[in-house]
C-alpha cells in the first residue's frame, strides 16, 4: 500500500521530535512504532503527543477509544490526527 | 513494641480512594484488604505488580496484614522480575487480570469485589516490621535492595505532610503520575495520602489531558504527585488544571524556570523532593524561591566535606548521600552534582556500569560501553558504543530490551569496529565524544 502525504508528515514529526536517527520515508506505514518495531516509550508517545497537539491541535488522551490502535503504526497514527486535528 | 496504624484518620463517609468508576470508602478498602490477606498463599514476598493503584495499595495492605514483604523491582523488564523472583525464594505475584509473569504464581483481585460484610478494624502494624523491598540497580549487576520497615514509611509519609502542611480531610486527593512501585511513588502518592486521611486516584495519567480529566473526576482539591517530564508536558499543552492545592515533583531536577511557569499557569506551589531509594525522601524545597534543600524533620545530616551522609531513627545505620553535595547550614544543602557513574532517565536510576555489563552479556557483544551525552536537554538519551561483528542493530536493541528498562534503551546505539580506549582500557569521555561527532557524520540516515 503506498503512503498518504500525511503520513510522510507524520513519518517526519517522529522522527524529529525523538530524534531518531532513522530517514523518515522509511518508516512502514503498518510496522509498529512502539515495542518490537521503533521501539518507542511511554515518554516517547508523551513527547509525541505535545508535538502532535502543537502542530496539528489534536490533545491526545488515554481515553480514547482508539488510543491503543492509534500508537499500534504509523498509519493508524496518522489517521487518528486527520479525524481529530483543529488545524 | 510500637505499632503505627495501616491508616491514618478519616470520616466515616470519606473516601480514600477514587477508582474508574466511584469512590472507595475506608470501610470498602479494609475489607477489601481482609479478603485478599484471607486468599493470600504462605509465601515471605510477593511481587505486587497491580496497575491499579488503589488494588496495589489493597495488595500491599494485605501483604503487610499478612507478615509478607512487598518487593519493588527497578523495572518490569522479563528478566528482572525473574531474577528478583529466584533470589528471594518462595515468592508469588499479585498481577492483573490479563498478565501473568512466567515461572511465577500469580493472584488477581477478583473484577467483581464484594460490598464490605463485615466491619474490620483498622489494622495495627509494628513499626519494625519489613514491608517493602525496593531494588536498585548496583555497579555489579546485581539488584541491590533497599530494606523498608512500615516505621520508615510511615515516618517520612508524617515528616513529608508535615513540611507541606497536609491537612486531614476536605474532600483532598492525591493524584500522580508517577508509578506506585517506585520508591518515590510509594512514598507520595501512596503512603502520604493514606497517613494523612486523604484519598487517592487510583490511575496513573499520563498525558496532560489524563492529568486534567483525573482532576475533574476526583473534584475537590488535589495534590499533584508528578516529575519533571510530566509536568513539562501540562505546561507546553497548556491545558487548564482546575483546584490544584499543590504540585510535589521528583526522580530528577526540577529546572527554576519550568517550576516558576507551572506556578502561574496551574495558582499552585511547587515543591520538590529529594530522596533516594536506600534513605527514601530526605529534603524539599520550594524551587522558585531557593535551590537550597531543607532536611525533613527527623532525618539528620552526619559527616564531613565532601562525604555526608542521611541518619533517622528508622534507619538502621547512617546511608551515604548518591550526590556530591555542599551543607549550607543547619539541615540544608545544595547539590554540587551526581556521582559520576550514576543516571537518571526520566525518574529511572541507574549506574552506567550495570547497564554496560548488560550490554556485554548480550550474544555477540565483543566490547561496548553506555554514556550519557552532555546535551544539557532534559530528555537526553543514553548512547551506546558497541563492538558486534556479524550483529545488527535490531539484534542488539531486541536483546537489550529483554534485560534492561525501556527508559535506558540507547538511542542511538553506535556500531563500531572498536572502542577508543586508552593505555589503562579506560573510555575517556572526550574519546567517546569525538567517536560520536565522527559517527554521526559518516553516517548516512538509512542506517538503522
Amino acid at each position: 500500500m503506498s503512503s498518504q502525504p500525511l503520513e510522510r508528515e507524520v513519518a517526519t514529526l517522529i522522527v524529529q521530535t525523538l530524534k531518531l536517527k532513522v530517514d523518515p520515508s522509511t518508516i512502514q506505514p503498518e510496522a509498529a512504532l512502539f515495542g518490537d518495531g521503533l521501539g518507542l516509550d511511554s515518554i516517547d508517545a508523551l513527547e509525541l503527543s505535545l508535538a502532535i497537539a502543537q502542530t496539528y491541535g489534536y490533545q491526545i488522551k488515554s481515553s480514547d477509544p482508539e488510543i491503543k490502535a492509534m500508537f499500534s503504526s504509523l498509519r493508524a497514527l496518522a489517521r487518528a490526527i486527520e479525524k481529530n486535528r483543529t488545524k | 513494641m510500637a505499632n503505627a496504624p495501616l491508616i491514618g484518620l478519616y470520616g466515616p463517609d470519606d473516601a480514600l480512594a477514587w477508582e474508574a468508576d466511584g469512590p472507595r470508602s475506608v470501610g470498602e478498602f479494609l475489607s477489601h484488604v481482609a479478603d485478599l490477606a484471607d486468599a493470600l498463599p504462605d509465601c515471605p514476598s510477593v511481587l505486587n505488580l497491580f496497575s491499579s493503584r488503589y488494588e496495589f495499595l489493597v495488595g500491599f495492605a494485605a501483604a503487610i496484614v499478612r507478615g509478607q514483604v512487598t518487593l519493588l523491582p527497578q523495572s518490569r523488564a522479563p528478566q528482572t522480575l525473574r531474577r528478583i523472583a529466584a533470589e528471594n525464594g518462595d515468592c508469588y505475584a499479585l498481577t492483573d487480570r490479563d498478565e501473568s509473569i512466567e515461572g511465577l504464581a500469580s493472584v488477581t483481585l477478583p473484577l467483581r469485589r464484594s460490598r464490605p460484610s463485615r466491619s474490620v478494624p483498622v489494622p495495627q502494624i509494628p513499626l519494625h516490621q519489613l514491608v517493602a523491598v525496593a531494588f536498585t540497580s548496583g555497579s555489579t549487576g546485581q539488584p541491590t535492595p533497599n530494606r523498608k520497615t512500615w516505621g520508615a514509611l510511615v515516618s517520612v509519609a508524617l515528616a513529608t505532610g508535615s513540611r507541606f502542611g497536609l491537612k486531614a480531610g476536605g474532600r483532598r486527593t492525591v493524584v500522580a503520575t508517577v508509578p506506585h512501585q517506585h520508591m518515590f511513588g510509594l512514598e507520595a502518592s501512596v503512603m502520604l495520602p493514606i497517613q494523612h486521611g486523604l484519598a487517592m486516584h487510583a490511575g496513573r495519567p499520563l498525558f496532560p489531558e489524563d492529568v486534567r480529566t483525573a482532576l475533574e473526576d476526583v473534584g475537590g482539591t488535589t495534590v499533584l504527585v508528578t516529575t519533571p517530564l510530566h509536568l513539562r508536558a501540562c505546561v507546553m499543552a497548556g491545558v487548564k488544571l482546575p483546584s490544584i492545592e499543590m504540585i510535589v515533583s521528583a526522580t530528577s531536577p526540577l529546572p527554576r524556570e519550568l517550576a516558576r511557569e507551572a506556578e502561574e499557569r496551574f495558582h499552585a506551589p511547587v515543591n520538590e523532593i529529594f530522596g533516594f531509594a536506600e534513605a527514601g525522601s530526605v529534603a524539599s524545597r520550594r524551587t522558585v524561591v531557593t535551590d537550597e534543600w531543607q532536611m525533613l524533620d527527623g532525618v539528620c545530616l552526619a559527616g564531613e566535606d565532601p562525604s555526608w551522609s542521611v541518619e533517622a531513627a528508622y534507619l538502621s545505620r547512617p546511608v551515604r548521600f548518591p550526590d556530591r553535595i555542599a551543607v549550607t547550614g543547619q539541615g540544608r544543602f545544595r547539590v554540587l552534582g551526581r556521582a559520576e557513574d550514576e543516571i537518571n532517565i526520566a525518574g529511572h536510576r541507574a549506574s552506567l556500569g550495570d547497564l554496560t555489563q548488560k550490554l556485554l552479556e548480550v550474544d555477540g557483544v565483543q566490547d561496548g560501553a553506555f554514556f550519557l551525552p552532555e546535551t544539557g536537554h532534559p530528555l537526553t538519551r543514553l548512547t551506546a558504543v558497541v563492538v558486534a561483528p556479524g550483529k545488527t542493530r535490531e539484534d542488539i536493541q531486541r536483546a537489550l530490551r529483554w534485560s534492561i528498562d525501556p527508559a535506558f534503551l540507547p538511542r542511538p546505539l553506535l556500531l563500531v569496529p572498536r572502542l577508543p580506549r586508552n593505555e589503562t582500557g579506560k573510555l575517556p569521555r572526550e574519546a567517546l565524544r569525538r567517536l560520536m561527532e565522527e559517527h554521526s557524520e559518516q553516517e548516512s540516515p538509512h542506517g538503522l
